[in-house]
């Protein structure tokens, strides 16, 4: 009896505190990290059509990165082009994170109005929208910058559709010579234009910051030898011309020097030219081993080269004054033709491995290193501007293209076989 | 290339370079000197671009939003210290107190447990003193009774002794009358003998009235002992019927004690099989709304967002509300999304347990 009472009283109390307790709470730990998905609608259009599909554009763009998912057109429940066509509930049944409609309006095809609106389908929130007056030529790159904004709203971080790919491309002509071209291409590799045409080879395209001037290295006169072109109007200039060796430029953060390798002492070693005055300074003094391949450090002090001083080439760090160089790899017997990530902390250069080389990355701070790719024949890594994939040159069936990967290794994509050799590849700084 | 440019230098010697640089001086002069073509690249501007009204609208907004949630979200979090230091003292105050009134209510169930259990044994013995006074009564009576029936049975033989006296006088009547044939002259003594016979009767009436008188009372008595015995029983029986109103509320006290420590340990076995569907649906969620989150890059570890959610009866989800950001506004809307994509949710059928998931939270962590 005694024994049930008790009971009562402990069922008593496990209903106080049973109404005490707090709702229910659930932990949610994890979660995945797929690509998003996004319903993308093809564009409204008004007058002739234009020249090229902007959402398609914009549609391939966000899919390349790998971050996104865009909905395949035929699960599109309808085509609203703008914010009062829209019937949200319909949408959140398709589970797509955003939801971006837009419209194309022009009255002569030349002049095209354009505007877009990216929603929060749940909230039926604009998390995006802009309007724009562009002319027909510049609808293409009107379409990698409405992606580049979808991007940075739904990542938050900044999207590198509008920026723009320099590298040099190679094929035979019918005389059965070789023809070089410097090209800069859109950052999906479509709509190639050349900036410089040669018979002879063309080297090491290096973008100064503001993304308006070309470095490169020229053999037109017969050596080795650093231009600078300006982008619009064409106009270039020899700026390194020394006896021997002039290549692997690389601009400084500030766009007022360039970090060459010569050899007019008759060893590589690496100087900086301040462009403004002409003034050449010797960064590195070792004649018994080739330093060269310098890229400047995001902080305008320090540079980056490769050198076989150890022995094998390895990455050293180096003040731009001069003094010490410090050893920065040390894994593997082959590390060359580094590429600092803008944030300054990711380094990406070739490895080398059993003969074979590859683009690996290493932190700067911990000092580990992870192989990206796996072809073996993988050179000239440079990072997009906002530290997230990294351009490379590679072969594929004895052609040389371009590839991509994303700093995780996760994503690989290959650029357009095109017929020709394409090398040398340098990602532009993200345009103003 | 660079690597292979690389490879030739470190490859070799000064001397190759000097090859090259001596082929590429040959090579040269054969070849034109206006081999190389420039292109110039106009830009092609975007003439004018303006944000949508709204969004600047709602940019503005936002912000505006923001800042006063920030603000408000301070406030609330340093009210909310202050009301949980608050709640926490009362809280604890109050444990103390459930402590001590449980412990009260213990020993007074203890108490009343005792006094029970004590009433009970005197209302047996009393039932026993009870059934003992019946016992003595019902002799008493049987008693009375043999009694009543010994005074029947004297009164009986009296009664036949008077018969046989007065066949007695009959027959001495008989006599006399042949006496008085027999005896024609003696006249006087046969009026004497009338005389006496008178006499006789007259006695034999008077002893007749008082044996009547004496039968009366006799009858009378035996009524009152019945009477008597009559109200006695009916006493008793009233005293029976008390006694056994007595038990019967007693055991109908210990039946109630029993159904009522009985519906306790229901009620308990309900509780637990409430939290039991409860638990199974919330890991169900948990699942569905873990494969519905798409994390964004961003999210670092540390970071917290806390969701409060309505749900309908059907487990769509009603309303999502950040109710404690994780300063990450895209870890924030990526923990919204999952829910909203996760609508509806699994809930319980079971009202009770379905009760719990109308209104509840949800914490989002990365890792």
């Amino acid at each position: 009896m005694t024994k049930r009472w008790l009971t009562t009283i402990t069922f008593l109390g496990a209903c106080l505190s049973f109404q005490a307790q707090a709702e229910l709470v659930i932990d949610i730990v994890g979660g995945t990290e797929a690509a998003l998905p996004i319903a993308i609608v093809p564009f409204g259009s008004e007058g002739p059509t234009a020249p090229i599909n902007i959402s398609e554009i914009i549609s391939n763009d966000l899919a390349s990165s790998g971050r996104f998912d865009p909905l395949p057109k035929r699960d599109l429940i309808s085509e609203p082009h703008e914010k009062s066509e829209i019937n949200f509930k319909d949408w959140r049944l398709l589970r797509s994170e955003g939801l971006l409609v837009g419209k194309v309006s022009t009255e002569d095809g030349e002049l095209h109005k354009v505007q877009f609106q990216l929603f929060d389908v749940y909230k039926s929130q604009q998390l995006a929208g802009m309007r724009y007056q562009v002319p027909a030529g510049g609808l293409r790159r009107l379409a990698h910058k409405i992606a580049d904004q979808v991007y940075e709203a739904l990542t938050g971080e900044v999207g590198v559709f509008s920026t723009r790919l320099a590298f040099v491309t190679e094929v035979k002509g019918v005389d059965g010579k070789k023809r070089y071209a410097l090209q800069v291409s859109d950052a999906d590799g479509a709509n190639p234009r050349t900036v410089l045409q040669s018979k002879q080879p063309i080297l090491s395209p290096s973008w100064a910051p503001d993304g308006e001037r070309l470095s490169y290295v020229s053999f037109e006169n017969g050596n080795a030898e650093v231009f600078v072109q300006e982008m619009r109007s064409g106009r270039r200039n020899s700026v390194a011309a020394f006896k021997g060796i002039n290549s692997a430029p690389s601009w400084s953060p500030d766009g007022t020097k360039l970090a060459l390798t010569l050899s007019k002492s008759g060893n590589p070693e690496i100087y900086v030219l301040e462009l403004a005055s002409g003034k050449l300074s010797r960064v590195t003094h070792n004649s018994q081993a080739i330093d060269t391949e310098a890229v400047w450090m995001p902080n305008g002090k320090e540079l980056l080269f490769t050198s076989d001083r150890g022995g094998r080439p390895q990455i050293y760090k180096v003040s731009v004054d001069g003094g010490r160089a410090q050893r920065v790899t040390f894994e593997g017997t082959y590390n060359s033709s580094a590429d600092i990530s803008p944030d300054g902390r990711t380094l990406t250069m070739v490895h080398g491995f059993k003969g074979k080389y590859y683009i690996a990355v290493q932190d700067l701070q911990t000092g580990t290193l992870q192989v990206l790719t796996e072809t073996g024949r993988d050179e000239s890594p440079s990072f997009a501007p906002n530290g997230r994939v990294i351009l490379y040159a590679t072969e594929q069936r004895g052609k040389a293209l371009l590839a991509s990967v994303s700093v995780d290794g996760e994503i690989h994509r290959r650029f357009g076989e095109s017929g020709k050799d394409v090398r040398e590849p340098a990602w532009s700084p993200l345009r103003k | 290339m660079k690597n292979s440019l690389f490879e030739n230098i470190s490859a070799g010697s000064f001397t190759i370079i000097l090859h090259v640089a001596l082929f590429a001086l040959i090579f040269v002069g054969i070849d034109f000197q206006s081999t190389t073509h420039v292109t110039a690249q106009p830009k092609v501007d975007i003439v004018q671009a303006t944000a949508m009204d709204e969004a600047d609208v709602l940019a503005e907004m936002t912000r505006q939003q923001e800042y006063e949630d920030d603000k408000r979200q301070q406030e609330q979090e340093r009210q909310d210290k202050i009301d949980k230091k608050f709640e926490q003292a009362e809280q604890e105050l109050e444990d103390k107190k459930q402590e001590i009134v449980e412990q009260q209510q213990q020993a007074e169930l203890e108490q009343q447990q005792r006094k029970l259990e004590a009433e009970q044994k005197q209302q047996e013995i009393e039932v026993l003193k009870e059934q003992r006074k019946i016992e003595e009564e019902k002799k008493q009576q049987a008693e009375v009774e043999r009694k009543l029936e010994e005074q029947k049975k004297q009164q009986a033989e009296q009664e036949r002794l008077a018969e046989e006296e007065r066949k007695q006088i009959v027959a001495e009547e008989r006599r006399a009358e042949e006496e008085k044939k027999r005896l024609a002259e003696a006249d006087r003594k046969a009026a004497e003998q009338k005389k006496r016979d008178a006499e006789e009767r007259v006695r034999k009436a008077e002893e007749e009235e008082k044996e009547k008188q004496r039968l009366a009372k006799i009858a009378e008595e035996k009524k009152k002992a019945e009477e008597k015995a009559a109200h006695e029983a009916k006493v008793k029986a009233d005293r029976e019927a008390a006694v056994a109103a007595k038990l019967k509320a007693q055991r109908d006290e210990a039946a109630k004690l029993l159904q009522d420590s009985l519906d306790a340990e229901a009620r308990e076995q309900e509780t637990m099989r409430i939290n039991g569907v409860v638990d199974k649906h919330v890991s169900i969620i948990r699942q569905r709304v873990k494969r519905y989150w798409i994390k964004p890059s961003s999210a670092e570890r540390g970071l917290q967002s806390t969701l409060q959610v309505s749900l309908l009866p059907s487990g769509e989800v009603k309303v999502v509300k950040v109710v404690k950001s994780s300063g990450n506004i895209l870890f924030d809307r990526s923990a919204e999304n999952a829910v909203y994509k996760a609508s509806p949710l699994p809930v319980p059928t079971d009202p009770k347990a379905l009760a719990k998931f109308k209104q509840f939270s949800f914490n989002f962590k990365p890792e």
